[in-house]
Parts: structure tokens; sequence; C-alpha cells
């Protein structure tokens, strides 16, 4: 009888405790803890698991699904990467949240394609991160859309004449000066130069010599480079005495660009959001800063946040968990509701048509607001 | 002409800074036999020596000479915690035991101060510019150079005239007979370690000046560059190692100012590749040591 009683006991507890997994939805996360991706996965996990916490303290998502994530460490190393992603679709991950670069998020994609995994980036922009398959998602706005806008704003600013300094060495990189270039072009612009640089290069003075020997002068120099390149590069070019108008990627917008003083002074950039007084992003803020003590100081923290909105909204919308149900009801997402800004994936190629914004550096180290936009889909620059 | 000024400074400037650190990379190698790879650390620390002191107020001549006596120290610890305890090892157990403290470093580094590049902002004064024959040259390479020859110059000085420096080029030559002489052969090393750190920080002030930053892998790019330096140069030797790196630096700014564009991605091989043609030619280095280890 004893014996009858504990296996009635244990068997109804595994099938509650069955009952339980199954309304588990859980989410493999790459994120880098040390290496070059360090500060961006960081503060895109640290939103990203805010408000994972928050659905799960409200019954999960849609008050039905508990999310359960499985966070592991790549060491910004691609082979490691790849390890990762695989060890978590063997624990069971159902959708994976990819580091924040392009070409760790490719790795990956390659890994979670064979099951249709959907996979999305923490905040890799470069557009042919999706071409991988169907089951690869952007969830910032894309280097093609940001290139469009700053390019559109250049122009109406009256500038004629861009100097790209591009790197090789990644997508990101390379591919935004590359699409700034081609809209400045084709809204009557022209490129008067270029300059390639390596990732991490020690000195940019050979670069700026060069850019000083240009005919025409430039009256803008357009980079995507990001930390330290960017302000190796900034010093070394206001270090010559030259004074042009730079402009660049979201990557600009970091605390210690804006912290390297006169240098950036008038230096402007694309960004994913700006947190206007009142808007869901400035609330945002207030509320992560109240429950962890630390203020959000760039925008991958809101987007990580956002990801969980965009995951939740897709969930709901194919009514299901199901990898292949979740990746088509993601793809068919129109004005889906964001913090950062609302976002749409539904006629792109699953990079989200979100806001652009452009923002100028001010000299005390802060920023200012210039323009919000969209990019004209019909006249994006394709990857 | 004034393209050639201006790209020549910029060449000068860079391989100076290759020079410093190549020749803190070889003062410690020829006495102890270490490839010390923690060196980029310790310029690294030095960076982060002159942010933290700006940070907390202090003026910036005053950052810099704390950045400069942060390296040392770190220089000093790492000596006497990590490096002597291994004295007398063989190269490769040096190397390995070298590349783990600077892994150490890099993630002390990242997680008690900062992954992300932290800013280090100078007076607009130390950006300017001035004019030679039409040429417009920057303050901060023409600063970096001197610093970089005056720094070369007192070392030199220390080495040759000093009783020290005659007990640390008699350490390169014969550690053991050293001893047997009656020189205290910790104080030697120790001192070696110092002057290491010395060019460490004074290369860390001309870095940060010139990049505007300090972040965990800051010194790392520069110290593989200083160590190919130390090769090209001869392996122990200290003037090889100086001419290495001006000759790396050199040949670096050469590259990225005169190749045409579609070259561009491969400035590194190119580099390389003639790095390698000069070891064919020259197998122990440029200017070898007397008692070369081949290279």
């Amino acid at each position: 009888m004893t014996f009858k009683k504990l296996l009635l006991t244990t068997t109804s507890a595994l099938v509650l405790t069955g009952a339980a997994q199954a309304e588990d939805y859980v989410i493999g996360v790459m994120s880098a803890q040390s290496g070059y991706l360090a500060p961006y996965d960081g503060p895109a996990y640290a939103g990203f698991q805010f408000c994972v916490d928050q659905r799960n303290a409200a019954g999960g998502l849609n008050g039905e699904y508990m999310v359960k994530t499985i966070v592991k460490d790549t060491r910004s190393d691609i082979a490691e990467g790849v390890k990762v992603v695989q060890e978590m679709l063997d624990d069971g991950a159902q959708f994976i949240v990819s580091s924040a670069d392009a070409d760790p998020t490719i790795a990956a994609a390659q890994i979670t394609m064979a099951d249709g995994i959907p996979t999305m980036t923490f905040a890799g922009t470069a557009p042919v991160l999706t071409q991988v398959g169907p089951h690869v998602f952007g969830s910032y706005p894309a280097d093609n859309q940001q290139g469009a806008v700053l390019a559109a704003y250049a122009r109406d600013q009256g500038l004629q004449n861009v100097y790209l300094v591009k790197s090789p060495d990644s997508a990101y990189t390379l591919g935004g000066p590359e699409y700034f270039g081609e809209v400045f072009e084709s809204l009557g612009g022209n490129i008067v130069g270029t300059s390639n640089y390596s990732l991490n290069q020690p000195d940019f003075s050979a670069i700026v010599t060069t850019i000083k020997a240009a005919e025409p002068q430039p009256d803008v120099i357009v980079t995507w480079a990001w930390e330290p390149d960017f302000p190796a590069f900034i010093k070394a070019l206001r270090g010559a005495g030259l004074d042009t108008q730079v402009m660049g990627g979201d990557v600009l917008d970091t605390p210690t660009v804006r912290g390297l003083g006169d240098v950036v002074d008038g230096v402007v950039h694309t960004s994913g959001g700006f947190p206007d007084e009142g808007s869901d992003y400035a609330r945002f803020i207030d509320d992560f800063k109240a429950a962890t003590g630390t203020t959000p100081d760039n925008n991958y923290y809101v987007n990580g946040c956002d990801i969980v909105n965009m995951i939740e909204q897709a969930v709901a919308a194919a009514g299901s968990t199901d990898p292949g149900a979740v990746t088509e009801a993601m793809a068919e997402i129109e004005n889906g509701k964001g913090i950062m800004s609302d976002f749409t994936f539904k006629g792109t190629d699953r990079m989200p048509l979100r806001d652009v914004v452009v923002a100028r550096i001010t000299g005390d180290g802060e920023k200012e607001f210039v323009k919000r936009t969209k990019a004209d889909p019909a006249t994006l620059p394709k990857p | 002409m004034d393209l050639i000024i201006q790209q020549s400074i910029n060449a000068i400037s860079l391989g100076g800074v290759y020079a410093m650190l190549a020749l803190g990379l070889a003062i410690v190698f020829s006495i102890v036999g270490l490839i010390n790879f923690a060196h980029g650390d310790i310029m690294t620390f030095g960076g982060y020596g002159i942010f933290l002191s700006l940070a907390f107020g202090m003026s910036p001549v005053a950052a810099l000479a704390i950045g400069i006596g942060a390296a040392v120290v770190m220089a000093l610890t790492l000596e006497r915690t990590a490096f002597r305890a291994m004295r007398g090892a063989d190269v490769v157990t040096l190397l390995i035991t070298s590349f783990a403290v600077s892994e150490i470093l890099k993630v002390l580094f990242q997680n008690t101060i900062s992954a992300r590049p932290v800013p280090i902002s100078f007076p607009a004064a130390w950006s300017g510019t001035y004019e030679i024959g039409g040429a417009t040259i920057g303050v901060v390479p023409t600063v970096s150079i001197i610093v970089a020859f005056v720094s070369l110059l007192g070392l030199t000085l220390i080495l040759r005239r000093t009783a020290t420096g005659m007990a640390m080029r008699a350490a390169a030559e014969d550690l053991e007979m050293l001893k047997l002489l009656g020189v205290r052969a910790n104080r030697v090393v120790a001192m070696a370690f110092a002057l290491s750190g010395l060019l460490a920080g004074i290369a860390a002030v001309i870095w940060t000046a010139q990049r505007g930053s300090v972040d965990p892998m800051m010194g790392f790019f520069p110290v593989l560059k200083a160590f190919i330096a130390t090769v090209l140069g001869g392996l122990g030797s200290l003037g090889g190692a100086v001419l290495g790196g001006f000759v790396i630096g050199i040949l670096e700014v050469l590259t990225q100012a005169f190749l045409p564009d579609g070259l561009s991605p491969y400035r590194d091989a190119i580099v390389l590749a003639l790095v390698i043609a000069a070891l064919l030619w020259r197998p122990d280095g440029l200017l070898p040591a007397q008692n070369a280890n081949r290279s």
C-alpha cells in the first residue's frame, strides 16, 4: 500500500512537473562576458533579463508561458559561440538570442538552421546577417537604414563631398559607410575618397594625412568605426588641424565617445532611439535604475528589452511556442509595439524597419536630438 | 612634399612607440630570457592610472606622472609575484607564464574597471598643430617623437654610464657570472623590470594622448608589433629592438599611406612578409646580440 502511494505520488509529481515544464519557453542567450563584444552583449543581456523577469513576475509571456533562460558566455569567440549554441539547443532552447554583431550571429544561425530555431541578434545591424535563412532576425535598425537616413540628412545640410573611412574586417565597419555612400551619391553627392583601416589599428595619422591631401576636400567624413578605433581616429583628425564635419553609425552613441571632450563636439551619429521626456524609453530608464541601481547609458539595454517584446508578440500571434510557428509569426509582425521604437518585420528581409534617430554630440559630453525618421524601404541599398 | 613630411612624422612617431615597447621587452629578455607578453598589460595599467587620476580630478600633468609610476609599480609587482619564482625555467615555460599573467590582468581590468574603453580627455591645446614649410604638423606626434628619443637616449646613458646599467648589461651577457662576482642578481633583474615598466608607462602616455581612450586590450596589439620588432632587430639585442621598432612603425605607415585601396586589406600581411624576408636574409636579426638566440 505504501509502495502504491509512493508510486502514485511520484507519478503525479512527474506529471505535474511535466505539465509545468510544457508551459516553459526556453530561450538560449549568447552573451559575451569578455572580449570585444562584452560592452554590447552585457547591457543588451541586462535589459533582456530585466524584461524577462518582469514578464515572469506577471505570469509569463502573454500571461501564459514562463520564460526560462539559458545564458552562456562566448568570450567573444565565434568557435565558442557555435559550441554554446549547440549546447543550448541540446538543453531544449526554442529560441536563440545571439551576440550583438553580425559575424557571431551568422555562425549561430548555421547551427540553428537544421531545426529552424528562430535566432535573433542582440544588436547586430549588418543586413547580411539575415541572409543565412528565414529563421534569422535582426532587432536593431539595420546599417542600410541608418546609412540611408544619415545620407539624406547630410544632403539636407548641403554637404556635397564625402570621404569614407571603412574597415573590411567586419560587416558593420565596412557596410555602414558603403550604404551611406550609395545613398549619398544617389541624392547627388560625391565620394571624394575612401580609406581602409584594420580593427584595432594602432595609428590613424597616415589616413588623416591622406584625407588632408584629398582634392577636392570633403565636406563630411563618414565612418562606422567603433571604440577604440573611433577615438583614435578623431583624435588624429583634430590633432592634425582638420575640423571637417564627422558622421558615423549608432556605435558612436556611447558615453566613452561623448567623454572625449572638444574633439567630438559636433559629431553627428545615428541611433536606435532617444529617451524623450515622458516617453516609454524614459520610463524604462527610470524603472531599470530603480530596480538595479544602474542607469542605462546606451540603447543596448532598451533594445534587449524590446527583444522580449518582439518574442512575446510573435508567440501571441503564433498561438504557440513551436519554433516554426514563432518564426512565421515574427516575420509577419507589422507595427509591433516597442519601447525604443515600434518595429515592422512584414515586407522586410527580417531586419526590422524601425525609427532611426539622428543625434549630435556636444562638447560638454551630452548628445542633442536632431531628428527621428524611418528609412524608405523602396530606396534602401541592398545588402 | 608636404605629404612626405607629414607621413614621415607619422612614421617616426609610431616607430618611436614601438621602439620603446620593443626595448622594454628586450631588456627583460636579455637578462632573464623572458618574452614578457604581459608587457602590454603593464602599458594598459599605466593608461588606467592616467584615467583614474583624471577621474579623481588631478591635473593632466600629474595624471601622466601617476600613469608612468603605475606602470613601473606593476612591472615590479609582476617580477616579484609571478616571474621571480619562475627564474631559470625554460623559455617556453616563461612564455606561457607571461601569457597567463596577461590574461589574468585583462580580466581584472575588465571586471574591476570596465569592459568598454574609457575616455581620456586632455586639454584641447594638447591637440594643436603648427606649420613647417607649408606642412601642418600635430603637436602630439611631435611631442611623442621627442619623448621617445629622449627616453631612448636616457636609457642608453643609464645602461652605459651607471653602475646599475653596467650590471644589467653584464647580466645580459652572463647572469651566473654576475652572481659569482657578488652582484645582487635580484636587484639587477628588478631594475630591468622597472626600466621596462618605465618605458611601458611612457608609451602609455603617448598612446593615450594620441588615441583618447583606454580599454583592457589596449596594450595587446602594440606589444605584438613590438615583439615582432625585437625579433626583427635581433632577439636580446637592445639596439636591434629600437631599430626593429622604427622599421615596423615606418613600414606600417608607409603601407597605409601609399598602398592602393585594393591592396590595403593585405597591409599587415605585406609588412610581415617583408619582416620574414629580412629574417631570411639575416636570421639573427638586423643587429643581433652577441650571444644571440637564433630567431
